[in-house]
């Protein structure tokens, strides 16, 4: 152990009084905890932000006043998704999927006010996140300074007398490796910093410490391909090129492969065809607003039979309200059957991606960082079926007060005159059967459990590149 | 008596060449025995092969009596190695290599011990705190040899040791040299220094092409090897 320690700090003491790594080092480590702060006081802005606008879109829902109950349905409302303390590491798909929906009857709209679509009119490129710093530049770092970490042995005549002394190859790799690790262990302390401040907001302790786990986890990966291709080869040039080629593979192009294969894998129909066949399928079902349409002959004569009276006037419930609330949940059913097909597809587009780990480490921590920071697609259709949820909710209930406090023919007299008109005008307090929106990130456990199949991606990365290495570094000659 | 080192009908190829044919010596304890042979002759294989960093193709090396084969780690802990060119760490001044390289073959020196070898070399004090990046190559040859002989073991394997050395250094490297086997450790060395060979060892094996094709012996009461003998058959395997 003794001369696995020795060979660490030797190799420490290289980069210590190397000026360049020194000084690219501490580059690094500036960036790395400039753009950790960034990102962290504008995910902390987000969260201000959509906290304040949700409060704020309750507040003016409430203070509605007295209205006929299906103008409200219709004046609708909005809820935001508050970005997760870890979102401070990885937003994740926050800035591309969008962040607010506006909620009204009949309808299922898209989130709204995507960040990255604003961005890319400004020049297409992603924003920089502490997830992307880690899981891009420091690997490139880390080659940097690791790329001749055995061949310098050989080139400068050290490998001879090193194993001359009774070293072994495995206590050489496991030296260097021992070094690689402490830089690692370095640089992931900005990390460590935001994710302390991420546990201060409220973060579970086992979350952040599995995003921290999972960024070690990834390095040690990048260190044990970096230790393999350095034991192997035998130049620094040739070693530096294969790993900068591998970084270009399993950073820029494998990921996009994975994208481009998932979506011919799991193909998904264009979003015109969909919307024209939910449209379709909605127009049978009527969406409510014409009580004497023929989808709600049955209903009128059901009822009637049920109330035994000869006229809707004569119901003790408002006719329409009756055909608001029964349309509602027609629509709703078929526009959550849709919903949940295109859910279904982009959770099978997204574990078909996400299983090009097992060819670039980069695809495995990214999907395993979104999973644990709570930004990934799990999280956003968890936020699409709440949001679904609420909008259900409060449309039904005020449909409730329409069939239950309106009296019809005040109701189809409306617009005779203005007490008629006055008359159909409910109580704002109605206006409470809006729940309170909060969501919240899915448990640790949850999240962790998520995470699964990256943490195992990554694990079996580096067990192959460790058995690697040991191999190589043994049959390492003067 | 077991001998030291030995070589027995030890063939070695590399990269699909044969670069030792047949090679058989013995070297016994206190005794200094020089390779001597041009480039390629295979002198630096035959310490690597002792050292068990290539394996015999056929035949077999014996370390203390024990083939090296299955008694890697003893052989490595018998045997003190200075390579051929040795630059050591240029990063780290002449303490800081012996402390560390010694530290890994388990050797515990104190400051003391560490002054005396670098003085043995005679190297300059006010060099030893310097980085090495900044030596000469004679003054990191001096600290490489240093290390072998700081390391204690009976052995001492020297390829090419007096290599960028001057005149007065090379004197007193072979006083050394004898002080040591006089001390009672075994000395093998490669060189392609005729002169100096004869000046320092006991018995000169010449090696050309992979096999030994010459042996010279001190001569009782001599202080050297007949320069002009091992010379004249040095420049005839040479033109062979």
């Amino acid at each position: 152990m003794s001369k696995v320690l020795s060979i660490a700090r030797e190799e420490s003491r290289l980069w210590l009084r190397s000026r360049l790594a020194l000084f690219t080092l501490l580059i690094f480590t500036v960036l790395l905890a400039a753009v950790s702060i960034a990102t962290s006081l504008r995910m902390s802005e987000e969260h201000r932000e959509r906290s304040e606008q949700q409060a704020l879109a309750e507040e003016t829902f409430l203070s509605q006043p007295d209205r006929h109950p299906h103008r409200m349905v219709h004046y609708g409302h909005y809820v935001f998704r508050t970005p997760p303390p870890l979102a401070m590491i990885d937003p994740g798909v926050d800035s591309f999927t969008g962040q607010s929906i506006f909620l009204e009857a009949h309808r299922q709209n898209s989130a709204m006010f995507a960040d990255a679509r604003s961005g890319a009119e400004l020049g297409g490129f992603q924003g920089l996140t502490a997830a992307l710093v880690y899981q891009l530049f420091v690997p490139l770092l880390l080659i940097a300074i690791g790329h001749g970490v055995f061949i310098r042995e050989r080139e400068e005549n050290t490998l001879a007398p090193l194993l001359a002394q009774g070293v072994t190859g495995n206590e050489l790799y496991a030296g260097k490796w021992v070094a690689m690790a402490g830089v690692t262990l370095a640089l992931l302390l900005p990390l460590a910093m935001v994710s302390a401040a991420a546990v201060v907001r409220g973060e579970a302790l086992l979350a952040s410490f599995g995003v921290m786990g999972l960024y070690a986890l990834y390095l040690f990966v990048w260190c044990g391909v970096i230790l393999l291709v350095s034991a192997m080869v035998r130049s620094r040039a040739l070693s530096l090129g294969i790993l900068a080629l591998f970084w270009l593979a399993s950073a820029l192009i494998v990921p996009r492969m994975a994208v481009e294969s998932a979506v011919s894998a799991v193909p998904a129909p264009g979003k015109i065809e969909t919307d024209l066949r939910m449209q379709a399928e909605l127009r049978e079902v009527g969406d409510g607003h014409n009580a004497g349409a023929p989808q709600f002959q049955q209903l009128r004569a059901n009822l009637l039979i049920q109330y035994d009276v000869e006229r809707v006037e004569d119901l003790p419930v408002n006719f329409r309200g009756v055909v608001s609330e029964v349309a509602e949940a027609d629509v709703t059913e078929v526009m959550n059957r849709f919903a949940e097909e295109r859910m279904d597809l982009e959770v099978r587009q997204a574990r078909f991606a996400e299983s090009f780990g097992w060819l670039s480490p980069v695809v495995a921590v990214s999907a395993g960082s979104r999973a644990l920071s709570g930004t990934d697609l799990a999280t956003h259709h968890r936020f699409l079926r709440e949001a679904e949820d609420v909008r259900f909710d409060f449309v039904q209930g005020l449909n409730r007060v329409h069939v239950e406090q309106l009296d019809y023919t005040d109701d189809i007299n409306r617009s005779l005159n203005e007490e008629a008109n006055r008359r159909t005008r409910m109580s704002a307090e109605n206006w409470n059967v809006l729940d309170e929106f909060s969501f919240q990130p899915a448990a640790a456990d949850q999240r962790l459990a998520r995470a699964g199949a990256p943490l195992g991606m990554l694990s079996a990365w580096l067990l192959l590149l460790t058995a690697g290495g040991i191999r190589a570094a043994r049959r390492m000659q003067p | 008596m077991i001998s030291m080192l030995a070589a027995q009908s030890l063939s070695v190829m590399r990269s699909g060449q044969q670069v030792l044919k047949d090679v058989s010596f013995s070297i016994e304890q206190g005794e200094i025995h020089a390779l001597l042979g041009g480039n390629g002759a295979g002198k630096s294989t035959t310490l690597l092969t002792f050292l068990g960093f290539l394996k015999p193709a056929s035949g077999s090396v014996h370390v203390q009596g024990r083939d090296v084969n299955g008694n890697l780690g003893a052989a490595r802990q018998a045997i003190a190695y200075l390579p051929e060119a040795a630059t050591l760490y240029g990063h780290l001044s002449a303490y800081e290599n012996l402390h560390y390289f010694l530290s890994l073959a388990g050797t515990d020196t104190g400051r003391e011990a560490l002054d005396d070898a670098l003085d043995r070399v005679a190297l300059q004090p006010e060099a030893r705190n310097m980085r090495m990046e900044t030596y000469s190559k004679g003054m990191r040859q001096k600290v490489a040899i240093a290390l072998a002989i700081l390391r204690d073991t009976p052995i001492l394997l020297l390829d090419e040791p007096t290599s960028g050395l001057d005149p007065v250094a090379i004197d007193e490297f072979n006083r050394l040299a004898r002080n040591l086997a006089e001390a009672g450790r075994t000395i093998l060395l490669v060189t392609h220094d005729v002169y100096g060979a004869c000046h320092v060892a006991d018995r000169i094996d010449l090696l050309q092409n992979g096999v030994l094709v010459g042996a010279f012996d001190r001569p009782p009461g001599m202080d050297r090897i007949d320069t002009e003998a091992v010379h004249v058959a040095f420049a005839q395997h040479a033109g062979a």
